[in-house]
Order: structure tokens, then C-alpha cells, then sequence
């Protein structure tokens, strides 16, 4: 009887270690949030466009077909390394793809896509940073695939590597 | 000896409460209204800092901290309640963005396994006092 009770404590430990291994073993990323905004609608703002100085108004951008939303900004290093794959998007699939400009200086922004490329049919402004808040961002760039009834089914944060391009292609077509 | 000792002892707990009383609120951030502002910060005490895991918007110098706790502020003066303002948060950033877990189902081995481990250290003790006595 005494030793079953001191043998509690030890096998407790290593069920705990089993626990922590298996955790340590798998495929996950414990510093990646959880989005709370999956399968949500599209949160809904009205701001400036990039270009012509128009309104933007998401309810009309949004909700008519796939479109891809991608948070960036001039002064933001990896936008820049992932602007390549964003260029691929808009070339090779039949999506809509929206660039969001966070706390950037519109005047860099234009001569930045002309010098890189530009792949978004349209770009807001998010002079504050309110918009984005709106969004759930907290590390730009991030990346967001909306379905056609302007629901969120994906959300990357960080730049966008060969294995989240691929990623993103599979959804993309699995929401066609 | 003794007096040196004391010394040190002191100006260690003097740099702990100058420790305690910095964050990172700036001075144009701060709304007139004392009430509000005390409203604002004990908000802001509980909203972790997304770039910074564990630090609250309250100490992190990091600009979307400094943005929450704008955000905060003008949710506040807008009349808005401060369970109003934790939901508006966690409907976009999850509950991650509490720097104290919620009691759900899937955070109750969090909050309980330290008191059944507990239970389970004083029955082990007690068991094996009772068989050496």
C-alpha cells in the first residue's frame, strides 16, 4: 500500500514528460496565434485608396469573389521579400487581390509597386493602424484569402515562403 | 558590515518600486479626465502586448501597444463599457490577447491541475507519515 502511494508522484512525472515530448515532437508552431477572425465576415471600414484619393469602402471590395487581402508597407523588410509571391498570385491565379498599406507614406507606396511591381487591383490606406486592429494584425505583413460570400478561411502572419504559397494555392482552389 | 548590508537592501527595494511605477503610457496619450484615465489603465494592465507575449500594453514600448492603448482611450471617452472594450478585443485578437486565460473547457486543466497535483502531494505526505508512524 505505501509503495503503490509513493509510486503516484513518479509515474504523475512522466506521464507529464510523455505530454511535453509529444508536444516538443509535433508539427505546430507554439508562437502562432490562433486567429479569432476565421470565418468571420469581413470587418467593414470605409478609408482612402492609394491612387486616385477615392473612397474605399469594404462592402463593395469584398464578397463578390476570392480575393486575397494583404497588409504591407514600404519600410516593412519582409513585405518586400514577399512581394515576389504576391506578383505570382496575381499573375498566374483568377483572384482579386487587395493590398492594405499600413503607416506607410503614400507617395513611397506608389514609387515602391512601380519599382517592385504592383499586383493589387486596388490599395487602401491604414495611415493610424485603426484598420488593421480591425483585422486582428499585429505583425505585418500578413496575409488573408476571403471566399466569395466575404468570409476569412485563411490568415497567415509573416511573409509569405515557398511552403505558404503553395499553402495558400490549395485553398484557393479548394474554396473555387 | 550589518550597515553596508542594510544599504544595499534598501536601494535594491527603492530601484523595485521606481521598476514598479515606469510603463510605457505617454504623456499625450493620457485622457483629462483622472477617472477615465485610472479606467484605461486597468485595462490596459490586462491586454498583453501581441509583439511582445508577455509584457501588457500598459509597459511595452511597441507601436500597436501604443495604438491599443490610443484605441482604449477613445473607446472610453466614445462611452463604451470595459467589458465592451475587452469583447471588442478578444472578437478580433482571441483570448490570447488577455494576459489572464478565461475559465473555458479548454483552459480548465490550466487553472485546476495545480490544486489536484497538490491534493495529490498532501494524500502521498500524509500516506507516508501515517506508515512510519
Amino acid at each position: 500500500m505505501k509503495n503503490k502511494f509513493l509510486k503516484l508522484p513518479i509515474i504523475l512525472f512522466f506521464i507529464i514528460l510523455f505530454i511535453f515530448f509529444y508536444l516538443l515532437i509535433i508539427d505546430r508552431n507554439p508562437a502562432k496565434v490562433p486567429s479569432a477572425l476565421l470565418n468571420k465576415n469581413v470587418p467593414i471600414f470605409v478609408t482612402k485608396t492609394l491612387v486616385k484619393n477615392e473612397k474605399f469602402s469594404s462592402s463593395k471590395e469584398f464578397g463578390d469573389q476570392v480575393t486575397l487581402v494583404n497588409f504591407f508597407a514600404t519600410w516593412c523588410k519582409p513585405c518586400k521579400d514577399e512581394h515576389a509571391f504576391i506578383m505570382r498570385f496575381s499573375s498566374e491565379k483568377n483572384i482579386k487581390i487587395v493590398g492594405i498599406n499600413y503607416k506607410d507614406n503614400p507617395k513611397k507606396t506608389i514609387e515602391w509597386l512601380k519599382k517592385l511591381g504592383n499586383p493589387y487591383s486596388n490599395v487602401a490606406l491604414d495611415k493610424n493602424g485603426k484598420i488593421a486592429i480591425d483585422w486582428g494584425v499585429y505583425g505585418i505583413p500578413e496575409t488573408f484569402i476571403i471566399n466569395s460570400r466575404g468570409i476569412i478561411k485563411y490568415r497567415h502572419v509573416g511573409a509569405i515562403t515557398p511552403k505558404i504559397y503553395k499553402k495558400i494555392n490549395l485553398i484557393i482552389k479548394e474554396i473555387e | 558590515m550589518l550597515n553596508n548590508i542594510f544599504k544595499v537592501i534598501i536601494s535594491i527595494l527603492l530601484i523595485q518600486i521606481n521598476m514598479s511605477n515606469c510603463n510605457a503610457v505617454e504623456p499625450d496619450e493620457i485622457l483629462n479626465d483622472p477617472k477615465q484615465e485610472l479606467r484605461a489603465r486597468k485595462i490596459s494592465k490586462n491586454i498583453r502586448c501581441m509583439v511582445c507575449q508577455n509584457q501588457s500594453i500598459d509597459d511595452s514600448n511597441s507601436s500597436i501597444a501604443r495604438d491599443f492603448r490610443i484605441l482604449i482611450r477613445s473607446k472610453i471617452q466614445e462611452g463604451s463599457e470595459d467589458k465592451e472594450i475587452y469583447k471588442f478585443l478578444v472578437e478580433r485578437y482571441g483570448d490570447f490577447v488577455l494576459l489572464k486565460p478565461p475559465l473555458k473547457s479548454n483552459t480548465v486543466a490550466l487553472w485546476f491541475l495545480p490544486f489536484i497535483f497538490l491534493v495529490i502531494g498532501i494524500l502521498v505526505i500524509l500516506n507516508h507519515n501515517k506508515k512510519s508512524n
